[in-house]
């Protein structure tokens, strides 16, 4: 009786394992689950798939038509000319300090505004009074349109007016106006990029600090209280407890500020315009140069684009470290 | 014989009504019927001066009503203005009236812009002639793609009072203004030239290379006749002048630092448009009263070339209004005093019967009187070539002024001289590889 019940378990076992596969043969391949299923997904995901094709995509595939080719702002018909535009570009002493100034702008800017982002974060987190105005004001410069802050960093470094050096020359930290200890901060090469960092520091850091915070609120305080009971001081707190956990959040600000760091054209162009000499001058200020204002479309694009080898390999890091931390 | 087709009758016949009656047209100084009801978007820069633009867009819209024709003007700043171009004809849409100011793009859209012949011509015959350096910004080989509107010279402004004091004469040489800086800089009055990324650089430092016999190019614009001993000079006498008679603020000035070390009663000389004359007379009226100008300074053969600023009219071939455009041109070069007096004696017109003294607002005023010779001495940067795209590259990336500020700095004069060619050579090489 027991067999006969067990053969038909497997009989009727058999003839629904061949109705499913008649059904499954049966049913469309696109209508099938697993299909379904991918196809709603990729559904959902095409909009913004198009809109980075198409915003993104399109325009640096057109860029890179335009650098290998003689294209001018005033001849439609452009020739193919390989990488000859790149070669230029590597034949100017122009490119080179322009390369490096770059460098030097976009990493020392970087970790001025780790450091002080870091610190305004921590400082804005402890409880005072008066801290909704505080940080309100703090963000005032990344809210300030760019043209109007750089214009007033323009006169406060103006070389006769300089409100910064008058203010020091009468507290007798640097010599008279017309003396050689009175810097002037657009015109010393140093000084210049110096300057020109401080400006993007000065707008940016605000940036990191909110970012830092929206991270620190989601650290659970009961981990730091239990960091705090296994005797680690603020520092071993920062760096083996927050950092960790906030580390996504940081990485993706890091990437963040670095584009907009490497391809900011406009406070160098409003402060010194890539003076003195080039002392200031950076790619995307060149490439404007080149391309726009004296329509050399195609070089400009070569110039502009040694953005994107640059920008790559940090973008790649700082993903796959991400994408690591996800598992 | 050749076969006249049907097709090749009609269409030149029909152009050559066409050329006719815009030229009777223009030369009766009526708007054509076809005018009427029409509407012409023109775009030009934000002058210099404030009130030239109100007047302008006054003219330009009392000439629509009369006309018939509805008159849009838009100004932008002129570092905006490469950027507006280069998208408008990507577009292959925008303004019917284009204006090129500090950057003269003639060279690059000339393909597309229309033969301007029919209205330069008839100006030129009328007024007794274009000045020799029009053709430069409005000229590409010996054809009209622009019409001439005006330049602003850049002179030397310089304090009567100071020199006077110091018993110095006229400053009418470079090496006088050498002198004077040198003397009154150890009164407190030093001079100051930009070594920095300006136009006033570019201005300034060309036309001290100019006077000192140096030329960029030769006449056609193909050859870098840079290197030479004039160049070297020019360097030399550059490096005294700065080392004597200025401070190191000048590295980091702009187009309007000198008018603000003039205005502020420092400067005993400056060398700029005649903006900073104004701002000086509305902002220290003492120090204005004192403040004399002069075309230019001679070199050491006695040459004398005023390095200006000049702007021209285009027309886009796919701009949707060339007949009014056309019309308003001729009628404001017909209105030249107007826009002078309106300028405050900034701008200045190409066409040499509007020479004729005394002329507005320059004429009346004694210390501005010398001024109305100008066109004699004046160049624009290629001289003597044309301002060609190479010739705008070389502006657009400094490499005189950075040549000026690189020996300023000390650098080594003929590796100064080898590195600012072999820059300038490498951007002309670009376009004739091209």
């Amino acid at each position: 009786m027991a067999q006969l019940s067990a053969r038909g378990e497997r009989d009727r076992s058999a003839a629904l394992a061949i109705e499913v596969a008649r059904r499954a043969a049966a049913t469309p391949w696109w209508r099938r689950v697993a299909v379904r299923r991918y196809l709603f997904g990729y559904t959902l995901l095409a909009p913004a798939v198009l809109f980075v094709l198409v915003l993104v995509g399109l325009p640096f595939l057109f860029s890179l038509y335009l650098a290998m080719s003689d294209a001018s702002v005033g001849d439609p018909v452009a020739r193919f000319v390989g990488l000859e535009n790149f070669r230029a570009a590597l034949q100017s002493s122009a490119f080179w300090s322009s390369l490096r100034n770059t460098v030097v702008f976009t990493v020392g800017a970087a970790i001025c505004k780790a450091l002080l982002g870091t610190t305004l974060a921590f400082l804005l987190m402890q409880p005072f009074r008066g801290k909704k105005v505080v940080r309100a004001l703090i963000v005032m410069p990344f809210t300030i349109p760019i043209a109007v802050s750089a214009l007033g960093w323009k006169w406060m470094f103006d070389s006769q007016f300089s409100v910064i050096n008058w203010a020091l020359s009468r507290l007798h930290l640097i010599g008279e106006f017309g003396t050689a200890g009175w810097p002037v901060w657009l015109g010393q090469p140093g000084l210049a990029l110096g300057s020109v960092m401080f400006v993007n520091v000065w707008r940016s850091f605000p940036f990191g600090a909110i970012v830092l915070m929206a991270g620190l609120t989601s650290v659970p305080p009961e981990v730091i209280d239990a960091a705090k009971v296994d005797g680690a001081n603020f520092l071993q707190r920062f760096r083996k407890v927050i950092v960790p956990m906030i580390a996504p959040i940081l990485f993706v600000g890091g990437l963040f500020d670095t584009v907009f760091t490497l391809s900011d054209l406009s406070i160098v162009y409003l402060l010194t315009n890539g003076g003195p000499d080039g002392a200031t001058e950076i790619l995307p200020t060149l490439a404007y140069q080149v391309g726009i204002k004296a329509g050399a479309l195609g070089r400009g694009a070569a110039i502009s684009l040694f953005l994107f080898p640059l920008l790559l390999p940090a973008m790649i890091l700082l993903l796959r470290n991400l994408r690591r931390r996800e598992w | 014989m050749a076969e006249l087709t049907r097709r090749d009758f009609m269409r030149v016949s029909g152009t050559a009504l066409a050329g006719a009656s815009i030229a009777t047209m223009l030369d009766a100084r009526q708007a054509p019927a076809q005018n009427r009801g029409t509407t012409l978007r023109m775009i030009t820069w934000s002058h210099f001066v404030p009130a030239y633009d109100q007047w302008f867009d006054k003219f330009a819209r009392e000439w629509g009503e009369k006309n018939g024709v509805k008159v849009l003007v838009d100004h932008i700043p002129n570092l905006e203005l490469p950027a507006r171009y280069a998208a408008e004809f990507a577009a292959g849409a925008g303004h019917d009236l284009i204006h090129f100011a500090a950057q003269i793009l003639t060279g690059h859209y000339y393909k597309n812009l229309v033969d301007m012949g029919d209205v330069a011509e008839p100006l030129g015959k009328k007024y007794g002639g274009w000045m020799e350096a029009a053709t430069s910004p409005a000229q590409v080989n010996g054809a009209w793609y622009a019409v001439p509107d005006y330049f602003v010279p850049i002179p030397v402004l310089w304090r009567k009072d100071l020199l006077d004091q110091a018993n110095l004469a006229t400053p009418d040489t470079w090496d006088k203004l050498r002198i004077a800086a040198r003397t009154l800089k150890a009164k407190g009055h030093p001079t100051g030239m930009q070594f920095s990324h300006c136009n006033d650089a570019n201005h300034n430092w060309r036309a001290v290379l100019y006077c000192f016999g140096a030329r960029e190019t030769d006449p056609s614009g193909q050859y870098i006749i840079l290197d030479s001993k004039e160049t070297r000079e020019t360097l030399r006498f550059a490096k005294a002048l700065y080392d004597e008679g200025m401070t190191p603020e000048v590295f980091s000035w702009d187009d309007a630092s000198d008018n603000r070390y003039l205005a502020s009663g420092v400067a005993c000389w400056i060398h700029d448009a005649i903006s900073a004359y104004r701002t000086t007379q509305d902002t220290n009226p003492e120090v204005y009263k004192s403040t004399y100008v002069l075309p230019e300074a001679a070199g050491p053969a006695g040459e004398r070339k005023n390095v200006g600023e000049p702007t021209v009219f285009a027309i886009w071939k796919f701009g949707k209004n060339p007949v009014a455009a056309k019309e308003l041109i001729t009628y404001l070069a017909d209105h030249q005093v107007e826009a002078m007096t309106a300028s405050r004696g900034f701008n200045m017109p190409f066409l040499r019967a509007q020479y004729k003294k005394p002329m507005p607002v320059i004429g009346e005023d004694p210390k501005l009187s010398p001024m109305q010779d100008i066109e004699k001495i004046t160049a624009f940067a290629g001289y003597p070539g044309p301002m060609s795209p190479p010739a705008q590259e070389v502006v657009t990336t400094f490499v005189i002024p950075d040549m000026f500020t690189r020996v300023a700095r000390g650098q080594n004069i003929d590796e100064t001289v080898k590195w600012g060619v072999g820059e300038i050579r490498r951007i002309y090489a670009k376009y004739k590889a091209a």
